[in-house]
């Protein structure tokens, strides 16, 4: 080389990321995809606010007479008018637990493979910024934007959430609202996008792209549905005597917390029932006390149903384990870092299978 | 300096080789055309050599010794794939967006002027293009970028007539202008005399001619004489291809020297067309300046 062109460009500088146009760039290939995600998103969080705002007064008046202690004449009313006012909120939830694969499926899946498909990478791919720049940006921004778009939209959902988790209409923990909060619902999101995207650059095709990731993404939202979040809420459940003032329940539970069943805010892994021994009984021995004691309950009459008073007076305990209301936000924590980690395991693949293309 | 160097370059592709030891200097400063019949691996070549294919095995450089693909020869290479694959979604405008978003040293007002000259306006959607002012907004595009080499994929494969000839045009303004070398691969014989000066013939998957097109042109002659004396010709020169026609005999040899033809022949000279497709022919002909000359040559380009 002579040293005049090598003058120009010296070889082996620094070569800064261009993130400010890179950004123009995203969007301008995007935008097709970005601007009804954003419209849609936008949808979302009307129908929270005006959820909300439907509720509000219902829900002052609760606060005021019925929190802490449940005791106005008409809590009951109030708490039936939540429990008969969640079909729009229940909506809602579902809604934003489909928003995530939709992105993965609308946004990730294509992103590299309809580059692929069209041969459109040949271009982008040998201009000035590179390859391995140019995804990584591309990636990192649209990730970014959904993941500011779906947190803004998970802490709008918890919000509006408030006052049927407060009534005990709802519960944060139960699986449905655990997974769309504003630290979960990105995380799920991110974990759809970065798995749209590897499958995209997998299969290079953009309509298989969308199924498996489609398949991928709705296949581990149900199982965090079916299983795995209750596997994830039984971790080191604390053990605790219960009153049972609000009745026995055994076995698997995995509810939240009532008037008189379990501390308040907690989320109800397991109940059983403890012998005089303080040994814990098998299910058909608890089963046995239970039949007797509310046969016995029913023969005392309504005035003296104390479940508590019949299991104290016979020597039996009545044992509940519980994730505390302090822990919720370290188990989303844990949800949400296990979502991001396979999310940036599934973008550096993408970047592997990138560098290595060719 | 070489704006592409390969040296026991080999690509395969699951199992089978899409180019094959391929050793080969082009020189800076030429606009050289690359042909080949189909499968020769002449796109395998040029994606080599952009960096859009890694070789299996040997090395690729261009611009007097930077990696192919790099960001360093990114910056000064730019490349039209064949069919210039571009968003069709995108209107031309955007196009100039994008382009300048993902290059430093592109050249708006450059692009801006040629696509104006060429009637291309600039709202339309890059879909709703014609085959020309497609493959003129590819060439637009990455003469903006003002880059030191210019890969072509079968710049012309889909073009008509006339849209080929302001393509080459276009292309000849750019290397008058700016000094810029362009490699461009071609099915279309009959047009590279006026455009390209140097050739590479890959065949094959290797390289079976190289060089200087005048050189080559100069190096070769078609022989006409009595068939009966034929094989005697080819013992004083090597023949690329023989043709007979009763008892006349058409030799194409090949020639170091320029020297009178033997008593009983006449000699002619040869056009760049039947040069090639006489090469094309026979690939197993390894007549200088085949592949077997290019190794010694780049290595003394290398110690030099």
């Amino acid at each position: 080389m002579t040293a005049l062109t090598a003058g120009a460009v010296p070889a082996g500088r620094r070569h800064p990321v261009p993130w400010r146009s890179m950004a123009r760039a995203t969007w301008r290939q995007q935008r097709a995809a970005l601007i009804p995600l954003l419209a849609v998103s936008a949808g979302l969080a009307l129908a929270a606010v005006a959820g909300e705002l439907a509720i509000r007064s219902d829900y002052a008046r609760y606060a005021s007479g019925c929190v802490p202690r449940f005791i106005h004449a008409s809590c009951g009313a109030i708490a039936n008018t939540f429990a008969a006012s969640t079909d729009g909120f229940t909506a809602l939830v579902i809604a934003l637990h489909v928003l995530p694969v939709l992105i993965g499926v609308f946004v990730g899946a294509p992103l590299i493979a309809r580059e692929l498909e069209s041969g459109t990478f040949r271009f982008t791919w040998t201009q000035e910024i590179g390859r391995t720049r140019y995804v990584l940006t591309t990636v990192t921004l649209l990730a970014v934007v959904v993941a500011a778009v779906t947190c803004a939209l998970g802490a709008l959902l918890g919000w509006y959430a408030h006052p049927f988790d407060v009534v005990g209409v709802e519960s944060r923990w139960q699986a449905g609202l655990f997974d769309a909060t504003a630290l979960t619902l990105p995380a799920w999101t991110l974990f759809a996008l970065a798995a749209g995207t590897v499958l995209g650059t997998l299969t290079g095709r953009i309509v298989p792209a969308m199924a498996t990731t489609a398949a991928t993404a709705g296949g581990f939202l149900v199982a965090a549905f079916w299983t795995l979040d209750r596997h994830l809420l039984s971790l080191g459940a604390l053990p605790a005597r219960a009153t049972a003032a609000g009745g026995v329940s055994v076995g698997s539970l995995n509810t939240n917390s009532g008037p008189g069943f379990g501390p308040a805010g907690s989320w109800l892994v397991r109940g059983w029932i403890t012998g005089p021994g303080g040994r814990e009984l098998s299910a058909a021995m608890a089963g046995t006390v239970q039949n007797r004691m509310y046969a016995a309950m029913t023969r005392a009459g309504k005035k003296a149903a104390d479940p508590a008073a019949w299991l104290s007076a016979h020597h039996y305990g009545y044992w509940l384990s519980y994730q505390p209301a302090g822990r919720f936000w370290y188990f989303q924590a844990v949800a949400a870092a296990v979502l991001v980690a396979l999310a940036i395991v599934f973008a550096l693949t993408t970047v592997w299978l990138i560098r290595r293309r060719g | 300096m070489n704006v592409i160097e390969t040296s026991g370059l080999g690509k395969r592709y699951r199992g089978t080789w899409g180019l094959r030891d391929c050793t080969l200097s082009v020189p800076a400063g030429h606009i050289v055309a690359l042909v080949g019949p189909n499968g020769a691996g002449k796109t395998t070549l040029l994606h080599c050599s952009v960096g859009l294919a890694t070789p299996t095995t040997g090395h690729v450089s261009v611009l007097g010794g930077l990696a192919a693909g790099s960001l360093d020869a990114l910056e000064r290479v730019a490349f039209v794939a064949q069919d210039a694959p571009l968003p069709p979604y995108l209107p031309v405008a955007a196009m100039l967006d994008l382009s300048q978003d993902l290059n430093r040293r592109f050249d708006r007002r450059h692009a801006v002027d040629r696509l104006r000259a060429l009637a291309i306006p600039l709202p339309r959607k890059v879909g709703k293009l014609s085959g020309g002012q497609h493959a003129q907004l590819a060439l637009a595009l990455a003469l903006a970028r003002h880059p030191d080499l210019l890969v072509l994929d079968e710049p012309l494969a889909r073009l008509d007539p006339l849209a080929r000839h302001d393509f080459l045009a276009h292309v000849m303004t750019a290397v008058a202008e700016n000094g810029l070398s362009v490699v461009f691969s071609s099915h279309v014989i009959s047009e590279l005399e006026r455009v390209a000066d140097y050739l590479v013939v890959l065949s094959d998957g290797r390289v079976q001619m190289a060089g200087m097109i005048d050189d080559l042109l100069a190096q070769h002659q078609l022989l006409t004489g009595p068939a009966e004396q034929a094989a005697r010709i080819s013992e004083l020169f090597p023949v690329v291809q023989a043709r007979e026609a009763g008892r006349h005999a058409e030799l194409l040899v090949r020639a170091a020297e320029p020297a009178g033809p033997p008593s009983g022949w006449e000699a002619s000279g040869v056009t760049l067309e039947e040069l090639v497709l006489a090469y094309l022919r026979d690939p197993s002909v390894s007549v200088l300046p085949g592949p077997s000359a290019l190794p010694a040559r780049t290595r003394h380009e290398v110690t030099s």
